[in-house]
């Protein structure tokens, strides 16, 4: 089994390496992690047998860094996306492989080009929120904390559809993205501990035949009393929108 | 920006003075509404208001509220006549708030000097308004992420803001904050290599790994903390400044340490061992030579200082140590600092944690993220012999400690406080450490009387037998 981390020493914020971690941890540390630092040249574009590529939040100025970075492997991420490989990304990393990223001065930083969508900029109004959707049959729980947002349909390919906080901006509860086994969401931090039903999913799109969760009983106790509560949550947010 | 003095600003300014009388006799506290009211009504007030002919400003991460009570303890101790925010809030209506309360109705200041604590965040709010002549950073790590964000951000809306008149006093050993204001003036304060410094890193979050001019890998010479150490860019010149104020020795033991500046070298006495607060005190120190104080009158009034008791209290009770130390939650640092300090100090104990912010538990849950960039596995210790996690995130707190590797049969975990700390086992228990949060004060006394409940019952049982 083999993780391919992306930029580990930019895309590194918000605890979110805890999630290979804890793959690990499910996987009995019987799993080889290749971290590809901005020097690299990065192991999917060689290594075939990669099972998981991950990417998580960074700075604004990183997301400019890694941008080109990634740029050159555009076709080669399209080829590995229809090929169903697997790629995590969380936080802002996904906004990398959209059109371009405006900033508020309306200067546009063009982007990997993988994706239709882009995302705007607007550093002094900080979005914060819980989040509660609906993966398949799965609810995913999360937080979000971001000076960007996405724009662009994803009615089609959205990796959740939002009952608690918002989709990628404010206006659809579409939130993320999911493209073969290209995953990407806004959502940052432990998310694959705090969403364990997602994690096993995960593990079996990574080739796991009988995926097994690392303290299986106390991270499920957490993510039930995160759920009772954002449920509870969702239904007076409803209720207000109602009225 | 135009700063006369309008009628909206006179409205302004009664308005407030007339709200804090209110707020008195109401007994309410008058630290911020008042400023809030002021810049409500007149958005520039702070500008139009005149402020004290020379502004001390404090700032950065962790430590401002240690650093600004010292100044002002010393200041005081030495007759100096100032104004300061230390009842008051950090951000633009606090500071706003402690300046009316130091003018008179016309909104002519009635002092010549201020000493503020200024929070980072709210650099965009305060510097367009006024010119420290003075600013201390502290120091720049990552602290909540709802609010602050990443680091970048902070040093670039700090640089963006300070004015250019200020003169900067920087930590020379945070390369983040030695970088802040480049144009400024600036003077750096550090510590010399310590015995205890390292080659590799030990922390999770580092947040300054790539040269932010050419993205090259930074390498250090030394690591203490953190991104705290000496680095420098292998690519170009980046890299830890030379300290003006440098400590060259630290006597752990004795309590003192040795500070160079222009080549001459003077002897400080230190009200603690831990890191952080030495750090702190140079700060000051830094800061209060600048001012023209004398050695003498820094030292003998350092040697009356005090850490408040709501951050660090030490208290040998029947023959237990028990220790409180604030760990910030949602500051993955503070934590982390805490928990080294726990780690590293002798013989066998127990950790009770209350780190979630309770307070935020009304609103909903606060992004626990930053549990995953604070260093849990520092607790993974043999002296440690029990974990005791409470608050409304214990769930998470209890994953996060398994995820650290502290076996499961070391880890209570409860919701409730009183009823966590009930299962205290003070077998062969030499210190109780109670790690908790800003917003747990009166919880923290609670625990901290539960456990001298307990170690009452222990002794009266063995008095039994």
């Amino acid at each position: 089994m083999k993780i391919e981390v992306l930029f580990p020493e930019v895309a590194n914020l918000n605890g979110d390496l805890s999630n290979i971690d804890y793959l690990k941890k499910c996987l009995n540390d019987d799993v080889e992690i290749i971290e590809t630092s901005l020097n690299d040249k990065p192991a999917f574009a060689t290594q075939k047998d990669i099972n998981l590529m991950y990417m998580g939040s960074m700075s604004e100025k990183a997301q400019e860094i890694v941008i080109e970075k990634l740029k050159p492997y555009v076709d080669k991420l399209d080829e590995l996306e229809f090929e169903k490989k697997v790629f995590l990304m969380t936080g802002n990393a996904l906004e990398i492989l959209g059109k371009f990223i405006e900033n508020e001065d309306e200067s546009k930083i063009r982007a990997v080009g993988l994706y239709h969508f882009y995302a705007q900029r607007d550093m002094m109004h900080r979005y914060s929120g819980y989040y509660l959707g609906k993966h398949n049959d799965i609810d995913i729980v999360g937080f979000k904390a971001q000076f960007s947002k996405l724009y662009g349909n994803n009615d089609e390919c959205y990796f959740a559809k939002t009952k608690l906080g918002i989709g990628i901006n404010d206006d659809t509860d579409c939130e993320g993205l999911q493209k073969g086994n290209f995953i990407g969401v806004d959502l940052l931090g432990p998310f694959l501990i705090m969403n364990p039903l997602f994690t096993k999913e995960l593990l079996g799109l990574m080739g796991v035949k009988e995926p097994k969760l690392a303290f299986e009983e106390e991270v499920i106790a957490a993510y039930n009393e995160r759920l009772d509560k954002f449920k509870k949550m969702a239904a007076k947010q409803k209720k207000k929108k109602k009225r | 920006m135009e700063n006369r003095k309008t009628i909206k600003f006179y409205i302004a300014l009664w308005l407030a003075k007339f709200s804090t009388k209110i707020l008195k006799l109401l007994k309410r506290n008058a630290t911020s509404f008042p400023g809030d009211l002021a810049i409500k009504i007149c958005p520039n007030f702070l500008g139009i208001l005149e402020k004290p002919k020379t502004i001390i400003g404090i700032t950065g991460t962790n430590g401002k509220t240690t650093v600004s009570n010292m100044i002002n303890d010393i200041l005081t101790e030495n007759g100096y006549d100032f104004v300061n925010n230390k009842y008051g809030s950090n951000i633009d209506r606090g500071i706003t708030t402690t300046l009316i309360n130091a003018s008179d109705m016309h909104g002519r200041t009635k002092k010549e000097l201020a000493v503020l604590e200024i929070d980072e965040r709210s650099a965009n709010k305060v510097y367009p308004y006024l010119t420290p002549k003075y600013l201390i950073c502290t120091n720049i790590f990552r602290d909540s992420l709802m609010r602050n964000a990443h680091t970048e951000f902070i040093a670039d809306i700090l640089t963006k803001y300070i004015p250019k008149e200020t003169t900067m006093i920087e930590n020379a050993d945070d390369i983040i904050c030695s970088h802040i204001a480049e144009n400024n003036k600036r003077i750096f304060f550090g510590i010399d290599r310590l015995d205890t410094d390292t080659t590799y890193f030990e922390n999770i979050t580092r947040d300054i790994r790539i040269c932010p001019k050419c993205h090259a890998k930074l390498e250090y010479d030394y690591v203490r903390y953190h991104h705290i150490g000496k680095a420098h860019c292998p690519n170009c010149d980046y890299k830890t400044p030379d300290a003006d104020y440098l400590v060259t020795n630290i006597d752990f033991k004795k309590l003192k340490m040795t500070v160079k500046c222009k080549e001459k070298e003077e002897d400080y006495n230190l009200i603690t061992n831990n890191i952080i607060n030495i750090y702190n005190i140079l700060a000051v120190i830094a800061l209060l030579k600048e001012m023209g104080l004398s050695h003498k009158k820094i030292n003998e009034s350092i040697s009356k200082l005090k850490i408040v008791e709501t951050r660090f209290s030490e208290e040998n009770y029947k023959g237990i140590r028990i220790l409180t130390h604030l760990a910030k939650g949602m500051n993955p640092i503070a934590c982390s600092r805490a928990f080294d300090y726990t780690r590293k100090e002798p013989g066998n104990k127990a950790v009770i944690l209350i780190l979630d912010d309770l307070h935020e538990d009304k609103s909903g849950s606060e992004n626990t993220a930053w549990q995953y960039d604070t260093d849990y596995e520092f607790l993974n210790n043999d002296l440690i012999k029990q974990i005791i996690v409470a608050g409304p995130r214990y769930l998470d707190s209890n994953v996060r400690l398994l995820m650290a590797g502290v076996p499961k049969e070391k880890i209570v975990y409860k919701k409730n406080e009183i009823e966590a700390t009930e299962t205290l086992n003070l077998n062969n228990i030499d210190s109780v450490f109670i790690l908790h949060d800003l917003y747990s004060i009166e919880e923290t006394k609670n625990i901290k009387n539960k456990v001298k409940e307990l170690i009452d019952e222990k002794g009266n049982k063995s008095n039994e037998n």
